[in-house]
């Protein structure tokens, strides 16, 4: 049966039309193969794996050399006045570039460098949710716990957040993320910044000193009559 | 429903809603007996000074505060509610699906049932800084509260079984009317594990809880812990002479513990593992999972696994599962293991706030702690009395005319200390 089988297949392959259409399947698998094997293009390869603000990071603008002792070569600008950014809610931090400076290093120093709760910097296509952590320490460690923004593990502050008006969130929070998706209003009116409170620290048990003596003479009493009961059953 | 004359004569016999109260026996109980029960008095009275405490000074005396909104009475309530299925499970083998080697155990099954759900409401009440509110619970309740119908349940369910205790003890209606209070029951019982989950179930503002497993969970734990609890309440019985049951009896209920044991291990399982999976992990019910395996909670909670698993292991064994020491020492550790696991679960939905806010772990106050111990010595009370003065062993031909009576005696012995005519003393003097 399975001779047969073959015979017939091997018949079949004589015929020019049929080699013909096995020559085009095979071209298509091999090309389907051939690019499915092959590398994809990192479309968004200048993108941060989280993608943070990696779109326009400040060297984009303001080529910078180093020289040897890691300075800037070129004169670089002294102020933020080109950067005109609208802020909402983080116009709080104070008038002008000093807004500004609350999270952008000195541009004269560092440029593009974000400041780190412990002084240190980070660059904007770095881990900026600890730049965040300065002021909203209990979010950050919310969300370090998985329990702010729950939903977007790999997202970071800025993933969801417009950093400069952070009460507007992006709709696709989800990496890659991109500094243009459509933004919503999350907090509907305008509200000073307040950190979360820790937990309150509840006030303490008061238990009256009375029911504590009674409480102990009760137990003493219970304790000696249950040993009365056991070594007097051992006895027996 | 006056004091009468008891049919059965004897000193000391008042019969009183067609039941013969042995009241002879209490005066003629040992002076171990009485030891054992000015020690529940005891614990009693310092749990009625607690709650004096608790109505003069207010909840300032206890350590439910605004994120640990309820406490070890809550916990006590998933309990002691869940214990009492152990005792429906019984009554229910018998009287609905023939399971007549548990016969001999019914009565004591529902008088337990009865009495732990009677201390799971008196603790509700307890908890209350003005308990007579709970006058404007019962004529204005909130439909959409689901307190309204596991308390409503609860209430009901305590009288069904303390019913069905009145039905079997005076044999009216028959094995008939036992067979319909227990279609009754029944459902009324499910209706009071689900509402009881439900509880926890429905808050989805606490993560831990708002799973559909629960409900399962519950019906599961309960029946567990409730017929492990009935197993050790039946040995202490057989210990103090009040009844003998045979070996066969004990082997069907570990078969039927072991079995439900299994089951609610693997929900738990289940749960842990839906909580954790990789892909469908949210980080922030990990991490409040991980509390009650790693965390600050993992000494109450592991236990309930080690317990539970062991437990288990103990009652897995074909070979070993008939020794009293196995049968007692599996039934002990689940009835600890539910124990933790209700306080465990209580905690769980307070170990972070609403907004976030890690808490520290609950430990009740002195008098939260002698408000359990008091409830729980006043329902030992109840019990202990009861099995003195009521007729807890069923009498050859108990329901009447229907089946079931003439194999009853094939599973239980009527210990001659407890045939009214010859001594009473049953607690103190034997074992």
């Amino acid at each position: 049966m399975a001779g047969s089988s073959l015979r017939a297949a091997g018949r079949l392959t004589h015929d020019p039309e049929v080699r013909w259409v096995l020559l085009v399947v095979a071209v298509v698998v091999l090309a389907f193969v051939a690019l499915a094997a092959a590398p994809v293009p990192q479309a968004q390869a200048r993108l941060s794996s989280s993608g943070e603000l990696a779109f326009h990071p400040c060297d984009q603008c303001h080529p910078v050399e180093l020289d040897a002792e890691g300075k800037p070569t070129k004169p670089l600008p002294v102020d933020l006045e080109k950067h005109e950014t609208e802020l909402e809610v983080h116009d709080i931090l104070g008038e002008g570039d000093k807004a500004c400076l609350a999270c952008h290093d000195d541009p004269a120093s560092n440029p593009g460098q974000l400041i780190l709760p412990d002084g240190s910097f980070v660059d904007v296509t770095g881990d900026v949710s600890r730049v965040c952590q300065r002021c909203h320490f209990e979010k950050y460690r919310d969300w370090e716990a998985g329990i702010h923004g729950k939903n977007q593990p790999k997202c970071s502050a800025a993933g969801c957040h417009n950093p400069h008006s952070p009460s507007w969130i992006y709709i696709e929070a989800l990496p890659p993320f991109l500094g243009t998706g459509i933004e919503v209003h999350a907090v509907s009116e305008r509200e000073p910044f307040t950190p979360l409170a820790g937990p309150p620290v509840p006030p303490p048990v008061e238990t009256p000193l009375w029911l504590s003596i009674v409480s102990a003479l009760g137990a003493v009493t219970s304790a000696g009559i249950v040993s009365i009961l056991i070594v007097g059953r051992r006895r027996q | 429903m006056d004091v009468a004359e008891a049919t059965i004569e004897r000193p000391g016999v008042k019969r009183f809603i067609g039941i013969d109260w042995d009241f002879g026996a209490l005066r003629t109980a040992g002076p171990r007996y009485w030891a054992f029960i000015t020690v529940l008095l005891i614990f009693t009275l310092l749990g009625i000074l607690g709650w004096i405490a608790f109505l003069t000074q207010g909840a300032a005396v206890m350590a439910q505060r605004d994120e640990f909104t309820w406490g070890l009475w809550f916990s006590n309530y998933m309990y002691y509610v869940g214990l009492s299925a152990g005792g429906l499970v019984v009554y229910a083998s018998v009287h609905l699906f023939g399971a007549e080697q548990f016969r001999p155990l019914a009565r004591l099954a529902v008088l337990q049932a009865g009495v732990l759900v009677m201390i799971a409401l008196l603790g509700d009440i307890t908890d209350l800084v003005r308990p007579w509110r709970m006058f404007w619970f019962v004529v204005t309740p909130n439909p959409t509260s689901i307190f309204v119908y596991t308390g409503s349940a609860a209430g009901a369910y305590m009288v069904l079984c303390f019913a069905d205790l009145w039905v079997m003890i005076t044999g009216k209606g028959g094995e008939k009317l036992a067979h319909r209070m227990t279609l009754i029951a029944l459902p009324f019982a499910i209706y009071l594990h689900t509402t009881t989950a439900y509880v926890l179930a429905l808050n989805k503002s606490r993560e831990l809880w708002n799973t559909a497993v629960m409900v399962p969970i519950f019906l599961t734990s309960a029946t567990a812990s409730g017929v492990a609890l009935l197993m050790i309440a039946a040995y202490i019985m057989q210990y103090f002479g009040v009844f003998k049951f045979k070996p066969s009896m004990f082997r069907s209920l570990s078969t039927f513990l072991s079995t439900v044991i299994i089951i609610d291990l693997f929900l738990l399982f289940v749960e842990i593992i839906t909580v954790y999976w990789p892909t469908a992990a949210k980080l922030g019910h990990t991490e409040r999972m991980s509390f009650f395996l790693t965390g600050s909670y993992a000494w109450m909670f592991l236990p309930v696994l080690v317990l539970g698993i062991g437990s288990f292991a103990l009652l897995a064994g074909r070979k070993t599962r008939h020794l009293p020491v196995i049968q007692l020492s599996a039934a002990a550790m689940y009835v600890v293991a539910i124990f933790l696991k209700r306080y465990t679960l209580m905690s769980m939905g307070f170990a972070t706030g609403t907004l976030g806010q890690y808490q520290a772990p609950y430990l009740p106050s002195l008098v939260e702690v002698l408000l359990w111990l008091g409830l729980l010595a006043f329902g030992l009370l109840f019990m202990t009395v009861g099995a003195k003065v009521l007729p807890m062993v069923e009498p050859e031909h108990g329901h009447g005319e229907m089946h079931g009576e003439a194999h009853a005696s094939e599973h239980a012995e009527i210990v001659p200390a407890m045939v009214p005519e010859t001594v009473p003393e049953t607690v103190p003097e034997t074992g």
